[in-house]
């Protein structure tokens, strides 16, 4: 245990105090969103003070709190004679032509006789029975001696002048000091009030003269008002709390699942796997989401489908989010073509997977048959009424937009094609022969 | 000699019954043995479907085509053919059919095209998969539709021309994956606004009708782009709209979206007159043959 007796033994200014007291936290917090302002403002008419911190504001109030680390010296060195002496100041400090005669106790001004024995510390020179604490006028035990203002005590007395005394144990306190509560603690012995949590590194909050850890404060206060504490932030939960995922928040630290907008407390806690009784898939939806979950969401931009909803491919879709899966232009009403899940415009159907064959409504993907309004492919191009294949050299007479093979047509009953002629003398361009 | 003398009020055929089955019979006997999933059975004569034996055993057939024969009855147990995808029964003397065939589970196209049908079977709707349904030129009417025909929610292809409509239910509306309605030729008074809701129609056909108006949602209907066709010739039309007909099918559609047509059409509702006569001849009609 060797003090340095030119430094102090400790800074002075060090003291923990309730964060308001700091120039970083204070502008911080008045940067900060209303978060922090609410819960400053709610405490403004209590003395109590309410901090809030993060990990990089607590590393600088730990730096600037580090007491500085000293080299040990040994203070035995500090006895020499006169002899030793002037070798030491010849040899080693370089002090040349010192005589006796020029040396004389710090203390009492006296000389030395020869042989007699010098206390030599950094250059100043005393009587052993001079070298003597400045309290209680006896010798330093061990060579121990601390130094202030010029004047060298005993550990003893040291501490007695100027040490603090620990507010719990009352051991003086060397080293870090932590000035708090208007008292000065060992690190270790400044705890909180309720769970006897260490406090040091962590800051404190004053309750009714009580020094407690933002948690049990929190919850003391709580308690007091009949109130929650917030499962996030540990503070107080003034207004209504939001219960999600079985525990209590201030609704303001979360945001709607659908909209985004931050929750009050209305918001609602949707169970998204009903039956189950786990609840870590549960998410919170604001009130006006929530009363729209009834009604269908959109497949394509996952919100509620407040106006027209096109039912398509299994889903629902906004009027203007139902698009093809080529072009992604709305359909709009328009008529549009399903393929493996997706949809597309007629164009983009067409152009990607060509026309469908109107007897197996499949794409055709080889020769294209193209009459009547409709397409076939090679195998299914045939007369409607007797299925005979029919190729592009075929005649074929139109019926209804059906092609019938002559065969078939000579077949049709005398009325019946008195009544076709009729139509085709109207319209005789829209009827190929 | 019952076939024999059947086959004499059409067009005159040989009256060698055993020849005759004989062609039926080789025509099967050649698709089983060549494993042949399409069977073409078109004008052979066939009034009975006795003489085609061993037909409803062919289990792999996909195809049954028994156009313009004198076929008068099908067999409920034509429904074992539990492949087939296409049956063309076109242009035979049918009067009824079983009600089995509804419960078909791959039949996709069904022609009775010119039959004698004066009703559809109770239950008749419950095809699960039929895409093509040919009913034209029979004697159907709104009256003797079964109560779930619009229930065939896979049709794509509904042909009802030449019969004896005067009123479209309108649960027509529920068929949405309807493309081609064809109505030609009926007694239709008055088309229902649900036609409107079938968004994928892109062939309509009620020329020869009794229609006087259209309803206003037709016009939410694609009808005059180059995929579609509509027709609607050869009706007592209101002078507007028979005016817009003589210029185009698009200025029909063009007019009867707008307002001053809404406000006629509501006009000509409330003010109903009696509706316009009959004008089709149907006695000459071979499906009125008895
Ligand atoms: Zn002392
Ligand atoms: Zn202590
Ligand atoms: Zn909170
Ligand atoms: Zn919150
Ligand atoms: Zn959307
Ligand atoms: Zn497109
Ligand atoms: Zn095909
Ligand atoms: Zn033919």
């Amino acid at each position: 245990m060797a003090r340095n007796s030119d430094t102090l033994p400790f800074p002075t200014s060090i003291s923990i105090q309730s964060l308001d007291h700091s120039k970083l936290y204070n502008r911080r917090a008045q940067s900060r969103e209303n978060l922090v302002e609410k819960e400053i403002t709610n405490d403004s008419n209590s003395n109590q003070s309410t901090f809030v911190y993060d990990y990089e504001e607590l590393a600088e109030w730990k730096g600037f709190d580090k007491p500085p680390k000293l080299p040990p010296r040994n203070f035995k060195n500090a006895y020499c004679d006169t002899n030793d002496l002037k070798k030491q100041t010849t040899n080693k400090t370089g002090v040349t032509g010192m005589s006796l005669d020029d040396m004389f106790c710090s203390r009492c001004r006296e000389g030395f006789e020869p042989h007699e024995k010098i206390v030599n510390s950094r250059g100043e020179l005393w009587h052993p029975q001079c070298f003597v604490c400045a309290q209680c006028f006896r010798p330093f035990p061990e060579g121990i001696f601390y130094e202030f203002e010029g004047r060298k005590y005993c550990e003893h007395d040291f501490h007695v002048l100027f040490a603090p005394c620990c507010g719990k144990c009352g051991e003086f306190v060397i080293g870090r000091v932590i000035k708090a509560m208007n008292a000065n603690w060992h690190p270790g012995c400044f705890r909180c009030e309720e769970c006897s949590g260490e406090l040091a590194e962590t800051g404190f909050m004053k309750c009714q003269g009580r020094a407690l850890c933002h948690t049990c404060n929190a919850r003391i206060k709580a308690g007091a008002l009949g109130k929650h504490i917030c499962h996030q932030c540990h503070g107080i939960i003034d207004d209504k709390p939001l219960r999600f995922r079985g525990e209590v928040y201030h609704p303001y630290h979360f945001n709607c699942t659908a909209c985004g907008i931050e929750l009050n407390a209305d918001a609602r806690e949707v169970r998204s796997r009903p039956g189950f009784a786990a609840n870590e898939m549960n998410e919170l939806y604001c009130l006006r989401c929530h009363d729209k979950m009834g009604i269908p969401i959109c497949g394509a931009c996952r919100r509620p489908i407040e106006e027209r909803v096109v039912t398509a491919l299994g889903k629902h879709w906004h009027v203007e989010h139902f698009v093809c899966a080529k072009c992604e232009k709305p359909f709009l009403g328009h008529r549009h073509y399903e393929k493996k899940g997706l949809a597309y415009c007629e164009t983009h159907y067409h152009q990607l997977f060509g026309n469908l064959c109107f007897v197996c409504n499949q794409v055709i993907a080889g020769d294209v048959f193209t009459a009547l309004n409709k397409a076939w492919c090679v195998h299914h191009f045939a007369c409607a009424f007797c299925d005979q294949k029919m190729n592009q050299k075929t005649k074929f007479f139109e019926f209804d937009l059906k092609p019938a093979c002559k065969k078939c047509y000579e077949k049709f009953p005398q009325e019946l094609k008195r009544r076709m002629r009729r139509m085709y003398d109207l319209n005789p361009k829209k009827i190929p022969a | 000699m019952t076939v024999c003398a059947r086959a004499m009020n059409q067009t005159p055929v040989s009256c060698i019954p055993n020849s005759r089955m004989s062609k039926a019979k080789k025509v099967i006997d050649e698709a089983r043995e060549n494993q042949n999933p399409e069977l073409d059975l078109a004008d052979k004569g066939i009034s009975t479907f006795e003489e085609m034996p061993g037909l409803l055993n062919m289990l792999q057939i996909t195809r049954l085509t028994l156009s313009h024969n004198k076929l008068q009855v099908v067999p409920p147990g034509l429904a074992n053919l539990i492949n087939l995808e296409i049956l063309n029964l076109f242009n035979n003397h049918i009067t009824e059919l079983p009600i089995s065939l509804s419960q078909m589970p791959k039949l996709r196209i069904l022609n009775v095209g010119m039959n004698r049908l004066d009703s559809l079977p109770r239950g008749f709707g419950a095809f699960p998969v039929l895409e093509v349904l040919d009913l034209t030129y029979n004697n159907l009417s709104e009256e003797n539709l079964p109560g779930n025909f619009f229930m065939m929610e896979t049709l794509r292809a509904l042909y009802l021309a030449d019969n004896d409509f005067e009123y479209l239910p309108p649960e027509i509306g529920q068929l949405k994956n309807l493309q081609i309605l064809v109505l030609r030729e009926n007694d239709l008074i008055e088309l229902p606004k649900e036609i409107g809701e079938l968004t994928r129609l892109r062939e309509l056909h009620i020329q020869g009708n009794r229609l006087t108006v259209l309803p206003p949602e037709i016009g939410n209907l694609d009808l005059v782009s180059n995929k579609a066709v509509f027709r609607m010739e050869f009706n007592p039309w209101v002078t507007p709209i028979g005016d817009q007909l003589q210029v185009g099918i698009s200025h029909v559609i063009d007019y009867i979206r707008s307002e001053t047509y809404r406000y006629l059409y509501n006009r000509h509702l409330s003010a109903k007159g009696p509706p316009p006569p009959i004008e089709n001849d149907k006695s000459k009609k071979i499906s009125r043959a008895r």
